[in-house]
């Protein structure tokens, strides 16, 4: 949902290719100068985005003002810091939606789409410890759970954890206490997906098969060579598969013992995400604790990990009606920003929401983008309307910001008025010549496709044909 | 009593008399005043116009002189005219979108790269298979048509307000993935003109009029556009300010949309939308 993940690991190169020291001139996307992975594709799985899920919202609740302020300011690439904030780049790029990321990549920072590293000179050249050691990017479902936090497990309050990501290793500026406790508030609030394979103390359910129960037996299995070791030891199914401590599994020291809940979907695996399968992992084991698995056995626990590591619904399509969502929960903070006279929290809802609205403006191509033909009336409208909530946005920063709240409230009013009858209705007839249409989008992207793969300063003499 | 009374209603009769009157007055001044304030903002529209033949004549001796250099097989010399062409170009777009869309999704296309200025600048600048010379004669005859088009159109002060308003918005949209010219590198050069083009849509049609109804008004629009051209006079795209670019854009069409009353138009929209 959230636009940076929307290019996933492309935009996210892109957007970086900004900051990197590359030669002025053509920007580097493709070609000699490309800043992409080999293999990399141009927003492939845009159309579906990892689910969200929260704790209040299970429980039967609705989220409060704080995790709502905690979200948007995970999406605001401003509390990054300058390099961050012009690369666009927030918290969400590499979360989607509280996920994990398998598809960015920063060159210079990534050695695999899926890694980071959070110690390089990109963002903070301060925290720069001169290796290239990239990290995985975590999940961060179910992370009130997971404490302590890092993959070597150095910081035991979340807290702290995210300061440090905000301050230290993106040098963002120092946040607001408020803002700091509604980030952590948001993350604490990311559920796991449920799973209904697994049952009361973390043991498969009546629907797991044959396979899988000789996986969860052999999961509890003492390793041969050492008997007080086993994986459970380590992952105890009894409390959300992981022990808290780090533990040197023969992948270069000390790591984190990550849980195993919804890890399918949160490869590649390993501190520093060298494997990009369970097998692969499993592999790893086998070899440096010689577990010595029989075929059979390996197989069953596969299945058992695929089983352990499952959600319902870990993706959902992307539209406009959940785009809509998220935004009006954005800016429902103002409901309690601008009679409180809190000009900071104003002005972030009106940069994070205003992008926001601008992104999704986006996904509704302009009358230019020649590749859409149709719908042409419907998308203008739509896209006139939002824009109009974008500059509606804009009065409210700009009443607030002279300490005018009784203008700033009146804008406030309209924006909810537009967002709750007309926006939804223009948008939900925009929406078949939106990207969000899979036909609309695969010919957008094709043509854009065409258009960057095209860049090649070396070869285009050769291939320019000329008169 | 009653000799009073007819005394009074006959008072009452003159002074509503005189109060319709007067009304009448004001109504008529009033409209006066409109018509005369739409009759010099159309005025203004024509004093415009010759900067857009000029805008347009620039990109179509850019057009012609690429073309030039495309035939002399000289693909430096083609980039630096594919790069000049855009000039004028850019500036235009001020009214290119509302006034002749067709003709603006002909020649600026954006991003299939099948015709108009993106496909020649994918043959120059990138390697994509194609004729830049084909290209180019279809984007010569397009600017060509436009060239006509731009003496004899229609011109209205709201359509230039709406077309002033929406490339003010473009100006603020993310250049992040290198923008609109990424292949040529001049996305920033697009911006300084679609700047100058506001600049000047602003001071020839709109500025005086707004200046004479309320000078504040129309220093805060002056002002934002001043600071646009602070914020793209960096000398490279990864140098800029995207939120504060997107902030001064916004603000700019706010200080738009608040003048546009005041010199009898409506609140600009930001698409070309059927009335």
């Amino acid at each position: 949902m959230r636009r940076r993940g929307e290019f996933g690991c492309a935009v996210a190169a892109c957007v970086l290719a900004l900051c990197l020291p590359t030669p002025a001139g053509a920007f580097p996307i493709s070609g000699d100068q490309t800043v992409l992975p080999a293999g990399s594709e141009l927003n492939e799985d845009a159309l579906l985005v990892p689910r969200e899920v929260f704790k209040s919202e299970v429980q039967g609740g609705a989220k409060s003002y704080l995790v709502k302020l905690g979200d948007m300011a995970f999406s605001d690439p401003g509390i990054l810091g300058d390099v961050a904030r012009r690369a666009g780049v927030s918290c969400a790029t590499c979360h989607m939606n509280g996920a994990s990321n398998p598809k960015l990549y920063i060159p210079g920072g990534s050695s695999k789409p899926g890694t980071f590293d959070t110690t390089g000179a990109l963002f903070n050249p301060k925290a720069d410890n001169h290796v290239l050691d990239p990290v995985r990017i975590p999940s961060l479902r179910g992370a009130r759970y997971l404490a302590p936090y890092g993959h070597d497990g150095r910081v035991a309050s979340l807290r702290d954890f995210v300061r440090n990501v905000i301050v230290r290793e993106f040098a963002g500026p120092e946040p607001s206490p408020e803002v700091l406790d509604a980030i952590v508030t948001y993350i604490q609030d990311i559920d796991f997906l449920p799973n209904p394979k697994l049952g009361p103390g973390g043991r498969l359910s009546a629907q797991a098969s044959d396979a899988e129960r000789r996986g969860e037996a052999l999961f509890a299995r003492p390793f041969p060579h050492d008997p007080s070791l086993s994986c459970a030891g380590c992952h105890p199914p009894s409390a959300g598969f992981l022990d808290h401590q780090v533990h040197d599994i023969g992948s270069g020291g000390l790591f984190r013992t990550p849980t195993l809940r919804n890890a399918n979907f949160n490869a590649p695996y390993f501190h520093d995400g060298r494997y990009d399968t369970y097998v692969e992992a499993l592999d790893h084991f086998d070899r440096v604790f010689g577990l010595g698995l029989a075929i059979d056995e390996r197989h069953d626990l596969i299945a058992y990990l695929n089983a352990v590591g499952d959600g319902l619904r870990p993706y959902e399509r992307d539209n406009s009606v959940a785009r809509l969502r998220e935004i009006d929960e954005f800016a429902s903070v103002l409901t309690d920003a601008i009679p409180g006279h809190d000009r900071d929290v104003v002005a972030l809802a009106v940069d994070t929401v205003g992008g926001e609205l601008r992104e999704l403006i986006e996904r509704i191509p302009d009358i230019k983008d020649t590749a859409v033909t149709e719908g042409r009336d419907e998308r203008r409208l739509a896209r006139s309307a939002l824009k109009d909530v974008v500059l509606s946005l804009r009065r409210i920063d700009l009443a607030a910001g002279s300490g005018n709240f009784d203008d700033a409230a009146a804008a406030y009013e309209n924006v909810r008025k537009l967002m709750a009858a007309a926006i939804p209705a223009v948008l939900a007839k925009a929406e078949p010549w939106s990207l969000f249409n899979p036909a609309v989008h695969d010919v957008h992207f094709a043509a854009l496709r065409q258009l960057l793969k095209l860049t090649d300063n070396l070869q285009a003499k050769a291939a320019t044909k000329l008169p | 009593m009653q000799l009073r009374r007819c005394r009074r209603n006959a008072i009452v009769v003159l002074a509503s008399k005189g109060f319709a009157f007067a009304l009448s007055v004001l109504l008529v001044a009033s409209w006066h005043s409109r018509a005369c304030r739409a009759d010099e903002l159309q005025q203004a529209a024509e004093r415009y116009r010759p900067y857009m033949v000029e805008q347009i004549d620039q990109s179509l001796a850019g057009a012609r002189a690429l073309r030039e250099r495309l035939t002399a097989k000289d693909l430096d010399g083609a980039k630096r005219e594919w790069i000049a062409a855009r000039t004028g170009w850019e500036r235009a777009e001020v009214f290119t979108a509302g006034f002749v869309p067709d003709l603006d999704g002909e020649i600026d296309a954006w991003p299939n790269a099948v015709m108009g200025f993106h496909a020649i600048e994918a043959n120059l600048f990138g390697r994509a298979p194609g004729d830049a010379g084909e290209r180019t004669d279809a984007l010569i005859f397009h600017l060509a048509d436009l060239d006509v088009k731009v003496h004899l159109m229609t011109l209205t002060p709201q359509g230039l307000l709406n077309g002033t308003a929406r490339l003010a918005y473009e100006i603020g949209e993310s250049k992040s993935d290198g923008g609109e010219s990424r292949l040529s590198g001049t996305s920033l050069d697009d911006m300084r003109n679609n700047i100058d083009g506001i600049a000047l849509a602003y001071q020839v049609i709109f500025a005086p009029a707004v200046e004479a109804q309320d000078p504040q008004l129309s220093q805060a629009a002056e002002t934002k556009i001043m600071q646009l051209k602070e914020l793209v006079s960096v000398d490279d795209l990864r140098k800029l300010d995207p939120d504060k670019l997107r902030k001064t854009s916004e603000e700019l069409i706010v200080a738009l949309q608040n003048c546009a009353p005041k010199i009898g138009l409506r609140a600009p929209t930001l698409e070309e939308i059927s009335q």
